[in-house]
């Protein structure tokens, strides 16, 4: 008995550190040895799959990167596979930041894709256009939702944007699509702005928005949403092409065991000392 | 590979193991070196990223004959007031102006948003679909009476009412334990796309390792000899 409660003691006081030790163990192993476990597609990738896969060489997407560089680190499997659908696709993207941080992925973003941009020759100024960072608030949100030309005149380095595919985007209906990749800046601008006028939107957020954007696509605004990395990672393997997202499933696979075996070994603890003290 | 690439791996991975050693539980100069390093970086981004914006944004507009824009410029400037003392009350109206403008956009649109199209999206035919989508529909609205009725303050909760409320709170403590997850999920992505980043391409990852090891072993070393606390900054 008295070695039954020490040890449920020994479990119910854990130093926390251990158990940091032991999820960024169980957490980064599989990033440098990769174990590829399987992975199901849910339906809501299936669906942000369809919406992408209907673009065509004469639509033009509104790609919206709005996230610091620290949010990116999930949702860029998202937007990798994205990008690499609209490009596969032939259709024109417009890319545009809601943060300072977000200056620097669209570099990284086309140095990963380098190989599809130039074998379905993909060029700069024909076929998509960095524009930097144009949306920091709700107004610009606004005012580009009814003038687009009023908010970005420049590209990102300070090249004209006239003479380009953004010639036709006048309004927000002129976009066939808003793809937006977000950790909640500004996204629900968007959907104030284009969202409720009628624009095609699908989402990719991170995971602790999923609850908030959800309702977002049963009421119709959203035409998809791609949940988090996971999300990321399934779209990878619909199109065939496996990136950061099918190699951070391992992680979070046992990332989630571990915390379960947490919650049991807590559970234990609580009922078999710390509630018989409390009594 | 190129001098550069290895250098920004080597600071990246450094740092970040730096930043991680917070999970050590105690202050560090290594966790105060990283958050730093970290703040004065994102300040100067930010400051030049806003400064290109205002001209491409601002002052592009004007030259374009977009005349009003000089208004705009004039309240930004009014607002830098708030770093003096005695000027600093100018700031208000500018800001006053953007809350103002911020709120009269949002709020038109919000209720349609967040209240009137939600609502919409919860009163469905019950019975038509596949078995999947009825099964999805009929959740979604039970739980919204059965949560409803918890929040009914203003009568007695009495019989069914009061087992439909019981039912209601124990449908929120299994939304608590899914958002909790999800949140979980979330933050477990945010770790595991900057260990991603550190470990890509794969000649980062001796570099990883080499920062963990270097990192907690000057930890454990500032520690044992008592520097840990002596070296970091004061908050």
């Amino acid at each position: 008995m008295t070695e039954e409660r020490s040890l449920a003691r020994m479990l119910a006081e854990i130093d926390r550190r251990i158990i940091y030790l032991l999820l960024f163990i169980v957490v980064t192993l599989p990033i440098l040895r990769p174990v590829a476990m399987p992975l199901a597609v849910s339906p809501d990738t299936k669906q942000y799959y369809k919406v992408l896969d209907a673009l065509g060489p004469d639509d033009i997407v509104l790609f919206v990167l709005d996230t610091e560089f620290s949010g990116y680190m999930e949702i860029q499997s998202g937007v990798l596979a994205s990008a690499r659908m609209i490009i596969e696709r032939g259709a024109k993207m417009a890319i545009a930041c809601c943060h300072p941080e977000a200056t620097g992925i669209p570099p990284m973003m086309f140095s990963y894709l380098g190989d599809v941009m130039e074998k379905y020759d993909y060029e700069y100024g024909e076929d998509y256009v960095v524009l930097g960072y144009i949306f920091p608030n709700e107004a610009a949100v606004a005012s580009s939702a009814q003038d687009f030309h009023s908010i970005a005149r420049e590209d990102w380095q300070g090249r004209p944007i006239t003479g380009t595919f953004l010639d036709k985007i006048h309004t927000w209906e002129d976009w066939s699509l808003i793809a937006i990749f977000t950790t909640g800046i500004v996204s629900d601008a968007f959907i104030r702005h284009y969202g409720l006028r009628g624009a095609p939107m699908v989402v990719n957020c991170i995971g602790v928005m999923i609850p908030t954007q959800k309702p977002y696509v049963d009421t119709g605004i959203y035409d998809a949403l791609l949940p988090s990395m996971r999300g990321g990672a399934e779209l990878e393997k619909l199109i065939n092409a496996p990136g950061p997202g099918l190699a951070a499933m391992d992680c979070f696979t046992f990332g989630h065991y571990l915390v379960i075996i947490f919650i049991i070994i807590a559970n234990i603890g609580y009922f078999g000392y710390v509630r018989r003290v409390k009594r | 590979m190129t001098p550069l690439e290895l250098i920004i791996a080597i600071v990246a991975a450094f740092l970040s193991m730096c930043m991680f050693s917070t999970l050590y539980g105690k202050s560090s100069p290594l966790y105060a070196l990283a958050e730093e390093s970290y703040i004065g970086f994102a300040t100067g981004l930010t400051v030049v990223v806003n400064v290109l914006y205002i001209y491409r944004t601002g002052i592009l507009g004007i030259k374009a004959g977009n005349w009003v824009l000089i208004l705009g410029i004039i309240l930004g400037i009014m607002v830098l007031f708030r770093v003096h003392p005695k000027y600093d009350y100018i700031a208000r109206l500018p800001i006053a102006i953007a809350l103002g403008a911020q709120f009269g956009l949002a709020l038109r649109t919000t209720i349609f948003t967040s209240f009137l199209d939600q609502i919409r999206a919860t009163i469905v035919p019950l019975f038509s679909g596949d078995a999947q989508t009825i099964l999805y529909r009929w959740t979604i609205a039970l739980c919204v009476i059965f949560m409803l009725t918890f929040f009914l303050y203003t009568i007695e909760l009495k019989g069914p009412l009061k087992w439909s409320a019981t039912i209601g709170e124990y449908m929120m403590y299994i939304a608590f334990g899914a958002i909790f997850a999800q949140t979980f999920m979330g933050r477990l992505g945010l770790f595991v796309g900057t260990m991603q980043y550190l470990a890509t391409p794969p000649w980062k990852k001796p570099i990883l390792v080499a920062s963990m090891v270097i990192v907690l072993a000057l930890l454990i070393a500032l520690d044992k000899t008592g520097l840990l606390e002596r070296w970091t900054p004061e908050e």
